[in-house]
């Protein structure tokens, strides 16, 4: 049995291209949100370990990114801090690994920050040449929407998903974008305006991918029994998984599922001792639209093959049975990777307190999930389970 | 020669763009009728004589084990100085200790590899030899050869049996200046005077090379045709309307090294006399064959091919460039991912689970099974056909990557599964019939990469008919 942990205070920044920011002005942002967010005056130097999630610092201009950067820009410089690396799911495993710093007994007041610069270096030069990243051949011409496009051609051809279908995860998700002053966009589009945008990779048209977006988020984690000392309304990590899957596509076993989200959702259902129906609403991995459909069903919340329908019909808005994303998701909010699962987790702490304004949705059991996928071959997933209930 | 060696099989290969050569002229003011064959961005001469050698093993239903030894002529080898001939070898999958030369230098070195094979059959040193002439020359901007210069390729299986014999070859050669590329130039010149070669030069001494053949009235021949007009001067000093060639000028353009081979072609269709001749370099040979049966892999040959405009041509070859500096990418092609990766990505080999029997992709990222995990891996080689799973058209890609490019998940008949460029993206849907063909995927830093890549088995380029 594990150290129960607690959520005590969350933030993030405004996401965007944020050209005047640096990466550490960011992180310091970042942390002052989450700081702020503490309901009981937060004192800073109580924080005795950190795990900061940036995925792509290397390649996007913040060359020897490692665990000192943080602290110093947060004026904690001399405690401990790791970096942590996997892929599109870096923050949320790094608030995964947080947390086992706080159920083990070893950490006592952990910070976990994500934070990623992904404009300060040219579409061409950032994620463009990973087209030729990887092996010689095998991945030549492999763009990011090459990941997640093969699924959406075979989902099509297997379970007649539309381009419509897609469409709607764009059009709900820039809805909900609107309504969060966080999210890189704040329109609202339509259907007609996704399906008529250029094609990037085909089947996937502009407004069906996510923007390259700089941003920063974090959260500050206790052990449960000393939750009060900071706040009146503490949310719980109810469990976790991580999964692995190959990582070339030609590797892969299906193309209509993603297993890496269907072995770690199933060990965090199983550590929390909770199933899909318990879970009132969830951010999900949406780098492309295709990729919250695949969600959707590898989580469990609807039926393999009709995850399009579902979002189609209404079952994954704000008022649906099963709410996906009301942050905007990374289609909207966008995705500064190593942010991205931190702001997640944001969002779904802002919904168990019922403070996500205009986006707030009906609770039931108090129970919210966050999901990440990514890396070649989206072969890496990470699940993490919120619970306001400390049963 | 002593008639102890000839042809047994023969295979052609064309590259897959057409353009008209007006639309080449027009562009500096002037005309001109037909069309030439050009290489689109992913072939070169490596590509095409992978492409006409295969289909000559095929024809002669031979196996790359068979095969002693490999000639290969051309003026464009992808490394002027470096391995061309390994990683040719490799592609084919002949065997590492196979003997050979790569012949350059000029137009001539297609029959320089014709004859070098053919003496190293006479001598015994190997039994089977592959002979393959591929071209596509770089043409200088502007020269009336612009509009002439075209691409392909034919390869020959020699051997003591083979039932186009060769009979006799003669040669001259003349220290003489005409079409010519520097040591550190990248595009060939056109001839210095076009009338001081013609009357000088090419005529009479392709006439003499000829007529020293010694071949009766009824022989069709091969013979060089470097501006469209002389090559119908020759054939009437000769006295003969029997010109074999004259369908793969009119198809593909000027050849280069190719040219007398693939001019050839047709005449191995059907028996009797049969000359080719070429001048290069100064250099002019001809070789006088007796088809005693009509050769394997032998026809007419096919008009196919995309018609592309002259800025497409210019794009391919490197001579229409945009500003500004390219993103480097990829691994350097002179690195050890390469030294690890070139003989399985030009083998196209797999490892087969001896536990599970599923194949693994390629050998060396895989030392465990991705079926079931186990250590025990067996290498084998890949089928080359199968159908598409599923695939996608990217459209949003840095230089020099050009969209569309088509990306497809195979299923090989044996089970393996791949994702490769396809080279067709306005052909390809789920569940098409597609074939594994080489093609150079990239010029990275210099260096050409070379790996294979799917194309729709209905639309075959099949160059004979």
């Amino acid at each position: 049995m594990w150290n129960r942990v607690a959520v005590v205070g969350a933030g993030l920044i405004k996401f965007g291209e944020l050209f005047d920011q640096s990466y550490e002005q960011m992180a310091a942002g970042a942390f002052k949100a989450a700081s702020e967010a503490v309901d009981h005056d937060f004192d800073p130097s109580l924080i005795d370990a950190a795990f900061v999630a940036t995925q792509r610092g290397t390649l996007w201009g913040q060359e020897g990114v490692g665990g000192n950067t943080v602290p110093s820009a947060i004026g904690l410089s001399g405690i401990p801090c790791t970096r942590i690396e996997n892929a599109c799911p870096s923050g949320s495993d790094a608030f995964r690994v947080g947390a086992m710093a706080v159920a083990s007994g070893v950490h006592d007041v952990v910070l976990v920050i994500g934070v990623e610069k992904m404009r300060d270096k040219s579409t061409e030069e950032g994620l463009l040449a990973r087209a030729a990243a990887g092996h010689p051949i095998y991945t030549r011409g492999e763009t990011a929407p090459v990941l997640f496009a093969p699924f959406a051609t075979r989902h099509m051809h297997e379970f007649g998903t539309t381009r419509e279908m897609l469409a709607a995860v764009a059009v709900k998700n820039h809805h909900n974008g609107a309504l969060d002053p966080y999210a890189h966009f704040q329109d609202e589009v339509t259907l007609e305006q996704v399906l008529a945008s250029p094609p990037v990779c085909h089947p996937l048209h502009l407004l069906d991918c996510c923007p390259q977006t700089d941003g920063a988020a974090a959260a500050i984690l206790v052990p449960a029994d000393r939750a009060h000392e900071f706040t009146d309304k503490p949310v719980y990590v109810a469990g976790f998984g991580v999964a692995t899957d190959h990582p070339y596509l030609h590797e892969k076993s299906t193309f209509v599922g993603l297993p890496a989200t269907v072995a770690a959702s199933q060990r965090a259902y199983d550590m929390a001792g909770l199933g899909p129906a318990d879970i009132d609403m969830a951010e999900v991995h949406d780098c492309f639209t295709i990729t919250e459909i695949l969600d959707i069903e590898d989580l469990g919340f609807v039926e393999k093959g009709k995850g399009g329908r579902a979002v189609l019909d209404g079952e994954t808005a704000l008022d649906g049975r099963i709410p996906i994303n009301t942050s905007g998701g990374l289609l909207a909010k966008g995705h500064p990777i190593g942010a991205t699962g931190v702001a997640q987790i944001t969002e779904c702490w802002w919904q168990l307190r019922e403070e996500a304004g205009d986006r707030q949705v009906a609770l039931r059991n108090g129970v919210a999930l966050q999901h990440n996928v990514g890396g070649r071959g989206s072969g890496v997933s990470v699940v993490n389970i919120l619970t306001r209930n400390l049963a | 020669m002593s008639g102890s060696v000839g042809i047994a099989a023969c295979g052609v290969a064309a590259p897959s763009w057409r353009v008209a050569a007006n639309d080449i002229r027009a562009a500096w003011g002037g005309k001109a009728k037909g069309t030439v064959a050009v290489c689109a961005p992913d072939e070169d001469p490596l590509t095409l004589a992978w492409s006409a050698a295969v289909a000559a093993m095929r024809s002669g239903g031979l196996d790359a084990d068979a095969i002693g030894g490999l000639w290969w002529g051309t003026t464009r080898a992808p490394f002027a100085e470096g391995p061309s001939h390994a990683y040719l070898c490799a592609a084919l999958g002949l065997s590492s200790g196979v003997r050979g030369a790569l012949l350059s230098g000029s137009a001539h070195a297609g029959v320089d590899a014709l004859l070098a094979a053919a003496d190293a059959v006479v001598a015994g040193s190997v039994t089977t030899a592959l002979v393959v002439a591929s071209d596509a020359l770089v043409p200088g901007l502007g020269t009336a050869f612009e509009a002439r210069c075209g691409a392909g390729s034919a390869a020959f299986i020699l051997s003591a049996t083979g039932a186009a014999v060769v009979r006799a070859s003669a040669t001259h050669t003349a220290p003489v200046v005409d079409r010519y590329r520097g040591d550190r130039e990248e595009a060939t010149r056109d001839l210095y005077d076009a009338r001081l070669f013609r009357e000088e030069v090419f005529v009479p001494h392709v006439t003499e090379v000829a007529l020293m053949l010694d071949l009766p009235d009824d022989a069709r021949w091969s013979l060089p045709d470097p501006d469209g007009r002389l090559g119908a001067v020759v054939a009437r000093r000769l006295g003969t309307s029997a010109v074999s060639s004259a369908s793969a000028y009119e198809i593909l353009g000027d050849t280069g090294a190719a040219a007398p081979l693939l001019g050839l072609i047709p005449a191995l269709a059907s028996t009797g006399p049969a000359g080719a001749v070429v001048y290069g370099g100064g250099r002019t040979t001809g070789v006088a064959f007796d088809v005693a049966a009509p050769i394997a892999g032998a026809g007419n040959l096919a008009v196919h091919g995309r018609e592309v405009s002259y800025a497409d041509v210019l794009r391919a070859r490197g001579q229409l460039v945009p500003s500004g500096e390219t993103v480097e990418m990829g691994l350097p092609p002179g690195g050890a991912a390469f030294v690890r990766g070139n003989p399985e990505m030009m083998g196209l080999l797999g490892g087969r689970c001896v536990d599970c029997g599923v194949i693994s992709t390629p050998p060396s990222i895989h030392p465990h099974c991705v079926g079931c995990g186990g250590p025990k891996l067996e290498p084998v080689e890949l089928a080359r056909q199968g159908t598409v799973h599923t695939y996608v058209v990217n459209h949003a890609m840095p230089a020099p990557f050009e969209a569309p490019l088509a990306l497809a998940v195979i299923d090989l008949d044996d089970g393996a599964r791949l994702m490769v460029q396809a080279t067709d993206p306005e052909g390809i849907e789920i569940g098409a019939l597609v074939e594994l063909v080489l093609r150079r995927y990239a010029v990275e830093r210099g260096v050409p990469v070379y790996g294979f890549k799917t194309r729709a088995t209905k639309l075959s380029n099949d160059p004979t008919e």
